[in-house]
């Protein structure tokens, strides 16, 4: 078949194969996108297997012991001009780099080793890894256990023996009952404690409250000191318990060759988790890695927020998001209505809508600018001067904190729903509306009954396009409201229980924080990825439920369609 | 014999009334109309209309395509006051009420005077929330009241033993021809006065229009009704009074046996006769 260039061309195949193209590429870039964060974030809580060796440099040995994190090939030259006596027979050499862990012993958690002086390799069964609250991971072979400073068990070799995993398993056990302690322990502090410090918090504002209003009678004053004595003496009880609790939790401790010889003690009681990597099989592997998936958005972050959890960021994410939709919503919905059913049509009202579409292209660290200097400077110091005068000089909503970060952002979205709002608005067929106003329903009648029910499904698409801007909003929030770390959540069972004076964690600071300030790149990488896809899921399940109510309404009101 | 047969079998003749003895002298006038002129903008598109239109009567306006018949039937609830350029000059007056006096309650005498519309409009709602929205309007929400309205007004627009087992489904899901008649049920279970039947049967299939047209000969016991129509047939059929009307200017206006058969004017008889329209 023979057909000139010039008819290809007029058939229009040539177009749909660039839109095909197109489209192809963008979904590609996507998967990939997802596909790597995916991959670097989830294989970052795999057990892997702890490779040990000797390293020969310069005929100097020794032993090393890690995980290899990463494996790449460098230039053999590049090495030779950094000074590394290495022969030059091959074009490249392959490094690897490995988490030797034992920060507090070599000074830093990573180090690279050439693959070709890297000998004897090995995976040990008995070296284990121990997840330590402070100063990383620790890597090495159990000598000793020690309870209340006198040892109790001992091993001399490395090998498997019986009587290695007999201690081992008495080590499972004492690591298994100082965790049940920090549980009571922190259940006392954060909780018993907390709620303590806040009534007596709420105590100290009502006697200032009171001194501020000039009350001379001395009732309240007496009450006041009465609950705050009831309230010391239950603090005394727990600290009492608190100190008991502590002593049984420092009984125990042990003691661990590390690779270079060298013997470090450590307290059981800094233990998180402590296991065998080269002795799991690939199910043990997978429940371990589950353990520490969990953990990772259940918990909250430990180590300057390098390890553990980040569930307060995907709270305070969702909490944000969620406030953020209350309040843009009905803002949006309102103007929408004023300026498509209520105003004139003229001049003011399309200057009006010209300058709501423009506030859309708004940089957005600009709305966090006007934020922090009209919400939360004016409105906040004002609210405080008004409601919280007892409280001052510490700021109570003078300064940033939840709700200033969610009114921040329905400024920056309410746009968006205002535009989708007239849409859907313009769309109620004109019949509809005749048919309401024929029976004797007045506009407003027509407007609640008819017209704002059919229009819902357009609102949730404003809703959903507002979501999907403002989860991902990171600038405007560091100047109203996020921090590194919030030390409660902006929930809890305190009375009034939504705390919106308070700073929160979110999770596209939390990737900035953590990529880039924190003071182990090296460690912290892996939760940038991971962190990323979370926050990726979190929008995504965000819109979708938006979307799943969207649809419901649609149904619902599918009379658009005749 | 099933409904359907049964319908067929209706001889139309039958809904020819022997209405010769009608004479507008004798009927209750319910809405009477003034040198009524109607302007879009600059534009005039009634012309001095003057009218009485009978009480309990059935009353047609016929004309071509953009002879005024709709927009003068939308002066008698104002609902040409949703549109923004237009204006009235002129008298119109509800049982000598003024219609467009200052200080009337428009929602009001939208109810007095209920409007179904060309093409089916039913809320999307259930069937029962439908008949009830003119109810709840008007702050009716006892539960036995709305009850017996929704199902007195369907019977009255001879939908209730097709919807009876479904009251709670969506309107949506009926054929055009059962939407049309939940509409005129909607419009009548608030008993308005007047109805207006803006070309109710012409989005409907001969079968619906039968039916629509049996109805109107019902209701008219309880309501004034005036009904715009393109189909000469139908307003033979349905009409006492029939009003013809040709580039918004009033031509003739009489009972329909004899406007039909022995029109006074030549523009009536040109139109009627099929000459133009």
């Amino acid at each position: 078949m023979n057909i000139s260039v010039k008819e290809w061309y007029k058939s229009g195949s040539p177009w749909v194969w660039l839109n095909a193209g197109a489209v192809a590429i963008s979904l590609i870039m996507v998967i990939g996108l997802l596909g790597l964060i995916a991959v670097r974030g989830l294989s970052h809580f795999w057990p892997a297997d702890i490779v040990q060796g000797t390293y020969t440099v310069d005929g100097q040995s020794k032993t090393i012991a890690g995980e290899i994190v990463e494996t790449n090939e460098v230039l053999t030259k590049q090495l030779i001009e950094a000074g590394i006596k290495i022969p030059d027979d091959t074009e490249f050499s392959t490094r690897h780099l490995l988490k030797v862990g034992n920060r507090d012993v070599y000074g830093s958690d990573f180090s690279w080793a050439l693959e070709q002086f890297f000998t004897d390799q090995s995976r040990p069964t008995m070296l284990f890894t121990a997840e330590r609250r402070e100063w990383g991971n620790l890597y090495g072979y159990l000598r000793s256990l020690k309870e209340d400073g006198k040892e109790i068990g001992h091993v001399e070799s490395n090998d498997e023996s019986a009587e290695y995993l007999a201690l081992w398993a008495e080590l499972d056990k004492r690591v298994e009952r100082a965790l049940d302690i920090r549980e009571d322990i922190l259940e006392i502090e954060k909780h018993e404690i907390g709620a303590i410090n806040y009534e007596l918090e709420r105590l100290r504002l009502k006697e200032r409250g009171l001194q501020l209003d000039n009350v001379t009678d001395q009732a309240p004053y007496v009450a006041i000191n009465q609950r705050r004595k009831e309230l010391d003496q239950a603090y005394e009880g727990m600290q009492q318990r608190l100190l008991d609790l502590y002593t049984q939790i420092n009984r125990d401790s042990l003691t661990a060759e590390v690779a270079g010889g060298k013997v470090v003690d450590l307290q059981i009681a800094k233990i998180v988790r402590i296991f065998r990597p080269n002795a799991m099989n690939t199910g043990q592997k997978m429940l371990h890695y589950a353990a520490k998936l969990w953990e990772f958005v259940s918990d909250e972050p430990r180590e300057a927020n390098t390890e553990g959890g980040i569930f307060p960021a995907i709270f305070g994410t969702v909490m944000m998001v969620l406030l953020m939709s209350l309040l843009v919503t009905p803002f949006g919905v309102v103007a929408a209505v004023y300026l498509r059913e209520y105003a004139k049509q003229g001049f003011v009202t399309r200057l009006i809508r010209i300058a709501v579409n423009n506030l859309a292209g708004v940089p957005s660290i600009v709305y966090g600018v006007f934020g922090l200097g009209f919400f939360v400077y004016f409105l906040g110091g004002n609210i405080d001067d008004l409601f919280f005068a007892a409280a001052k000089p510490a700021p109570t909503f003078g300064t940033p904190g939840l709700m200033w970060a969610s009114l921040t952002l329905a400024l920056l979205t309410v746009p968006v729903v205002i535009v989708a709002t007239e849409e859907g608005l313009s769309r109620i067929p004109r019949a509809l509306r005749e048919g309401s106003l024929a029976l004797g329903a007045t506009k407003f009648e027509t407007l609640m009954k008819v017209v704002l029910p059919m229009a819902s499904p357009a609102m949730m698409t404003g809703v959903i396009l507002a979501i999907a801007r403002a989860a991902g909003e990171v600038a405007p929030l560091m100047l109203v409201g996020v921090v590194k770390l919030a030390p409660s959540l902006p929930l809890d069972g305190n009375y009034p229980f939504i705390h919106l004076d308070q700073k929160f964690m979110h999770l596209g600071f939390h990737i900035y924080d953590v990529g880039f300030q924190s003071p182990n790149v090296e460690a912290a990488r892996p939760l940038v990825y991971a962190t990323a896809l979370l926050l990726v899921l979190v929008i995504a399940l965000l819109n979708m439920s938006a979307i799943a109510i969207r649809n419901h309404l649609r149904e619902k009101y599918k009379a658009l369609e005749m | 014999m099933t409904m359907e047969a049964k319908t067929h079998s209706i001889d139309i003749s039958a809904l020819q009334r022997q209405n010769q003895s009608l004479r507008l002298e004798d009927e209750t006038i319910a809405l009477t109309v003034r040198d009524l002129e109607l302007f879009y903008g600059d534009k005039r598109a009634l012309h001095g209309v003057t009218m009485d239109i009978p009480k309990n009567r059935v009353t047609a306006f016929i004309g071509p395509s953009g002879c005024g018949k709709s927009t003068l039937l939308r002066c008698f609830n104002r609902m040409n006051d949703l549109v923004d350029s237009c204006r009235i000059q002129g008298q119109m007056s509800l049982y000598g009420q003024d219609i467009y006096e200052r200080g009337v309650d428009v929602a009001d005498l939208r109810r007095r005077v209920g409007m179904v519309f060309q093409k089916p409009n039913p809320f999307p709602k259930s069937i029962y929330e439908n008949v009830a929205y003119g109810l709840r309007i008007q702050g009716i929400n006892k539960k036995r009241v709305i009850d017996e309205t929704v199902e007195w007004a369907l019977k009255s627009a001879a939908l209730w033993d097709e919807v009876k087992d479904r009251l709670h489904e969506s309107a949506l899901g009926m054929s055009g021809g059962q939407q049309q008649r939940l509409v005129i049920a909607r419009t009548i279970a608030v008993k308005p006065e007047v109805l207006l039947l803006d070309e109710p049967a012409s989005a409907l299939d001969p079968i619906s229009t039968l039916k629509i047209e049996e109805l109107i000969n019902e209701l008219k016991k309880d309501f004034t009704i005036v009904i715009v129509t393109h189909n000469m047939q139908q307003a033979a059929r349905v009409s006492d009074y029939t009003a013809f009307m040709y580039m918004g200017d009033l031509i003739e206006f009489g009972v329909t046996d004899r406007l039909f058969t022995n029109p006074e004017k030549k523009q009536t008889e040109d139109y009627i006769t099929g000459r133009y329209g």
